[in-house]
């Protein structure tokens, strides 16, 4: 019975209290749906700006010796593509779906903390800020993103670019961190009663992996650039050649983090479409346990198998095996995922939503990436691969095809979650399509250009080398997936005013988000659900489908449910901007370290001593 | 369905041109292709790479296959009944557990022979060769013979060769397709890789290129290999091993007009010494590294070179220039703010004392030149056998060498030599020469001089 839908309804209750609409409400805001929807529109945001990285990266490239842009603007370009990519768009969306869904999936009220979200979320936005900024004036970090040494060490690179990259990365890291410790106690303490970990929905076991890796790579990267800052300000010499120092140093706290790094990417996306293809083929996820069990196995061994980021610097023959075969290993989980998808579509009634489309799209073309991906764990096979287009070609399968495509996935599925009103499936449908031809003409080809000996991170290239057609495939295949943007775009901007209303189970899906009101109220569940099955709506007993009845009931607010909420308040934010602060003064004055140190301990003070909600009566 | 059968098309295309595309790639109009190796050790690797493909490319036919049927079979159809709700099956999920695996040993086992194989210590009588990367160019030493030169090296075929990797500053990667893969030039460390050239090869060239982000002119930064007969090679080295034979007059062709340099108003900058006789070096990467610090100190081959006496009158063999083809000759256009007067001619004998009186010797070493023992830049003794200037940048004539002299830093992005052409504007420095600078007379006699060394 709660498999059938709700009836269009004609309005939107509103879900927030009078009075709570306008910019000081988002600025003070600690509910984790509305920061959930602050990382999704800054996340999108940044994706412009990596986009138009990319297309002018595409225009230098589409023919031979161009110069449309300058080799040092070319040099910041791919830099800050790939930083902003990773950093500020894919962790970030991720983070939005951790924020919005997490709560909701196990039946909580909000995060652990909500103020530290608050946080987490103001330093993402200002260090995203930091580091993005320095592009329109032409001095971005412009040592890649993976920012080797001794390349990026001062007597190599002089000016302040990759001092913005240095300070960005470690104010992004201090964001990632304490959303990952925020997300982990809300997992482990405040799930409604009866959901045990092995109820949990998929995509909240994925976040919760992620968290975990999040919390052990990311003190790796903080130490690795703790050094390299120190270098360069300071004086100290980890990584300084001059000084005998073994660049092989960063690679390997880089990539220590680096690997890790790309399950944080990529699950996130796996959890999204452990939901949405289970709804749209009506039918329970296949082998659930063994999408756990295989989650988590690819999140250890994702710390077994860095060096094969290495195997050209010359590490010998014992390791480049050792490593060879722990990333073949990782080959295996990540297949048994794969075939569960596939298992859980078939027998099943599938229907061709965007939202599908773009979850099938995902198990198609993440396949590619974990093919090309085997191809390149054989070492002598690789020396010919890697640091060639062949890797780019790989790695986009993998992020675009595996994490964006997933997380377009979680857009077109949640979005009327978060603001009641359903995406166009019209326009869903042009923008699957077109991203899905262009994604494959741009990256496909690249992959014929690396085996045929193009070098990556080349600002131009000289004609004769065999390269042109797939350079000039590649480009059109960009632009088709600006075409796609824009259409999403307007398709999302769009609904926000036009879209049809939602409801609150317009996809019939089965987990617990689904019981809510579209928007969901402020305070989520009128009453804590208490919880017997992994798909509660589905197959939940009569327990689970008298909460769902309660809770999906509209209108109500706060104060008239007894519901106590947390205080907004503005003080993260001035504690995030007190860091913002204290890094600029390292480039700028030193008046500012002092200023922004005092900001923080301020404002912490404040803060930590103010309470957190109303007193209990 | 629409949208299936859309799919199904798409996907049938798709495979067909990934089909055409890797049917295309292998044919040899490719220069520096990975499939058509011309070593042993490439040919290791292409094996790894069909196995890895055909593998590859059956598991991705299955999954994709199986994608499809299951798209098409289990579409939502009109009868809309609520489907079997089954949770999982442990016995076929072992068995796709274990499948997997099994195709992985197919993988597993030839690699990690291949490994230890290819990574084995170099037989005995290997030819040795130096290889130090700099910010952005090679330089090459063999060591048995006392020859350093640069952005070229000759290979006799049949004999195997062995790299030793070192860098000079920032971290680069020795990559030549056509032979095998790559390895990286890590500073402070030395890296080896070994491989054998085809004895049956024709004597031919291939592209080299730095693999690994260095900065600014990384795209710039490549190499030629000419993989010669073994008399060829002998000749070759017993010519470099002595100084250039020199004399003979070049004239400089025209490269430009006798325009003003379009780089945009002359500034009354007040900083005189760009250009002048000390040539600023704003990237000392340090005192320790060799070969970065000091100027004065002779190089090898110079003292070598002494005991020697020139090769007279006949340059050893030199890959000819008219046979070098397309994929081998740099097309990259001039910028068009660097220009040269129009039918100057060069007189090498005046070139060779402007160079030896110039910034030139402070960078450079030409042995037999005294004067000229500097060992910042690449090695110019037998500069006029080379095919290509600035790694690979430009053709090795006349006309581009004028204006590589003249403002070698508007040509090539960042690099550490300096812009020497008097009212040039120097683009690291953003200054214009305006003291010491060489007037477009005195460059051409410096292009006959060099020109002349072959």
């Amino acid at each position: 019975m709660a498999t059938t839908a709700a009836p269009a309804r004609p309005t939107i209750h509103p879900t927030y209290e009078p009075g709570k609409s306008g910019v000081w409400a988002w600025l003070t805001t600690v509910d984790h749906k509305r920061i959930g929807m602050l990382y999704l529109m800054t996340a999108l945001s940044f994706f412009v700006v990596g986009g138009i990285e990319a297309v002018i990266i595409r225009i230098q490239l589409q023919a031979p010796n161009q110069h449309v842009v300058s080799a040092e603007f070319y040099n910041q370009l791919f830099t800050m593509h790939g930083t902003t990519m990773i950093f500020l768009v894919i962790m970030p969306l991720s983070a939005a779906f951790f924020n919005f869904l997490i709560p909701l999936q196990i039946g909580a009220r909000d995060v652990a903390f909500p103020r530290l979200n608050a946080f987490s979320y103001w330093v993402y936005l200002f260090g995203g800020l930091f580091i993005t900024l320095p592009i329109f004036f032409q001095v971005a970090p412009n040592g890649g993103w993976f920012g080797y040494a001794p390349l990026t060490t001062r007597p190599y690179s002089p000016g302040i670019n990759i001092d913005f990259w240095v300070m960005g990365l470690q104010i992004l890291g201090i964001s990632s961190l304490a959303a990952a410790f925020n997300f982990i106690t809300t997992i482990i303490n405040l799930r409604a009663p009866g959901m045990t970990l092995m109820r949990m929905p998929m995509f909240t076991w994925m976040s919760f992996v992620v968290q975990f890796l999040l919390i052990l790579a990311f003190p790796v990267i903080t130490i690795a650039l703790v050094f390299l800052l120190f270098d360069r300000f300071f004086g100290t010499q980890f990584y300084e050649v001059a000084a005998g120092a073994d660049p092989l140093l960063w690679q390997h706290l880089f990539w220590i983090f680096g690997h890790p790094e790309v399950y944080i990417l990529v699950l996130p996306a796996f959890g999204l479409v452990s939901e949405v293809l289970p709804t749209y083929s009506r039918k329970p996820l296949f082998g659930y346990p063994v999408m756990v069990y295989s989650g988590i196995l690819i999140g250890v061994l994702g710390f077994g198998v860095w060096a094969h980021h290495m195997f050209a610097v010359g590490m010998g023959a014992i390791a480049d095996s050792f490593f060879a075969l722990a990333t073949m290993l990782i080959g295996i989980p990540t297949g048994v995922k794969i075939f569960n998808w596939m298992a859980t579509m078939a027998q099943g009634s599938i229907r061709f939503t965007t939202s599908m489309k773009f979850a099938i799209g995902l198990v198609a073309l993440f396949t590619i990436g974990g093919i090309s991906g085997v191809m390149h764990s054989s070492p002598p096979a690789d020396l010919q691969q890697t640091d060639s287009y062949f890797i780019v070609a790989h790695f986009h399968y993998v992020l675009f095809g595996g994490s964006i495509m997933g997380i377009f996935a979680g857009i077109y599925h949640y979005v009327p979650k978060m603001t009641g009103r359903l995406m166009d499936e019209k326009l869903g449908n042009w923008h699957f399509w077109l991203t899905f031809i262009g994604m494959n003409l741009t990256f496909f080809p690249m992959h014929f250009a690396g085996m045929l000996g193009m070098p990556r991170r080349i600002y131009t290239y000289d004609s004769g080398q065999g390269w042109d057609t797939f350079n000039l495939m590649s480009s059109i295949g960009s632009y088709i997936l600006v075409v796609a943007s824009v259409i999403f775009f307007h398709n999302f901007f769009r609904s926000r005013k036009r879209g049809e209303i939602a409801g609150p189970n317009p996809w019939h899906a089965g987990t617990l988000e689904w019981s809510l009101p579209s928007p969901v109220p402020e305070y989520n569940f009128a009453t804590v659900p208490t919880v017997t099955s992994r798909y509660p709506l589905w197959e939940g007993s009569e327990v689970d489908l008298e909460s769902a009845r309660i809770n999906s009931q509209e209108g109500k607010t706060a104060a008239d449910l007894g519901i106590i909420l947390p205080y907004p308040t503005i003080k993260p934010l001035i504690v995030a901007a007190g860091i913002i602060v204290m890094f600029t003064g390292l480039i700028t004055t030193k008046v500012l370290v002092f200023l922004g140190a005092a900001i923080i301990v301020g404002s912490l003070y404040s803060w930590l001593l103010s309470p957190l909600e109303p007193e209990h009566h | 369905m629409r949208e299936t059968s859309r799919l199904r098309v798409l996907g049938t295309t798709g495979i067909a041109l990934a089909l055409a595309l890797f049917l295309g790639a292998c044919k040899q109009d490719y220069p520096n292709t990975t499939f058509v190796p011309h070593s042993e050790y490439g040919r290791e690797i292409d094996f790894l790479w069909d196995r890895l493909l055909l593998l590859g490319t059956i598991v991705f036919v299955l999954i994709e296959g199986a994608l499809i049927y299951v798209m098409i079979r289990y579409r939502r159809r009109e009868t809309d009944e609520r489907p079997p709700q089954t949770h999982g099956n442990v016995i076929i999920e072992v068995i796709w557990t274990l499948i997997p695996a099994f195709i992985l040993l197919f993988i597993a086992i030839p690699t990690v022979r291949t490994i230890f194989t290819t990574q084995a210590k170099v037989a005995a009588g290997a030819l040795q060769i130096e290889v130090i990367g700099h910010q952005w160019w090679w330089e090459f030493r063999y060591p048995e013979y006392g020859v350093t030169t640069a952005n070229e090296i000759y290979l006799p075929v049949g004999r195997t060769v062995n790299f030793k990797l070192n860098s000079n500053d920032v971290i680069h990667s020795f990559w030549i397709p056509q032979l095998g893969g790559k390895r990286d030039v890590v500073t402070n460390r030395t890296n080896y890789i070994w491989l054998t050239p085809d004895s049956t090869m024709q004597p031919s060239v291939w592209n080299g290129f730095c693999a690994e982000y260095c900065g600014a002119s990384h795209a710039k930064m490549k190499f030629r290999v000419f993989t010669v007969k073994p008399d060829q090679f002998a000749s070759w080295v017993e010519h470099q091993r002595g100084p250039a034979v020199f004399g003979a007059t070049a004239s400089t062709g025209a490269a430009g007009t006798a325009t003003t340099p379009a780089g945009g108003q002359p500034r009354e900058s007040g900083v005189t010494s760009a250009g002048g006789a000390a040539p600023a070096v704003p990237r000392p990467p340090g005192s320790t590294i060799p070969g970065a610090d000091t100027v004065a100190a002779p190089a090898p081959n110079a003292v070598l070179a002494g005991n020697r006496q020139p090769a007279a009158g006949s340059p050893g063999y030199i890959y000819p220039r008219e046979q070098l083809p397309e994929y081998a000759k740099p097309h990259t256009p001039i910028p068009g703010n660097v220009t040269f007067t129009k039918g100057l001619t060069g007189n090498a004998a005046r070139g060779q004392q402007v160079y030896s009186s110039a910034a030139c010797i402070g960078c450079h070493t030409i042995a037999g030149n005294p004067m000229s023992v500097g060992n910042v830049g690449p090695n110019l003794t037998h500069f006029g056998s080379r095919s290509t200037i600035g790694a690979g940048s430009f053709p090795n004539s006349p006309a581009y060498l004028a204006l590589w002299i003249k403002n070698a830093r508007a040509m090539k992005p960042d690099i550490l030599m300096p812009t020497l052409g008097k009212n040039e504007y120097d683009p690291v420095l953003k200054t214009r020469v305006t003291t010491g600078g060489l007037d477009d007379q005195q460059i051409a006699d410096i292009v006959a001089y060099l020109s002349s060394l072959k």
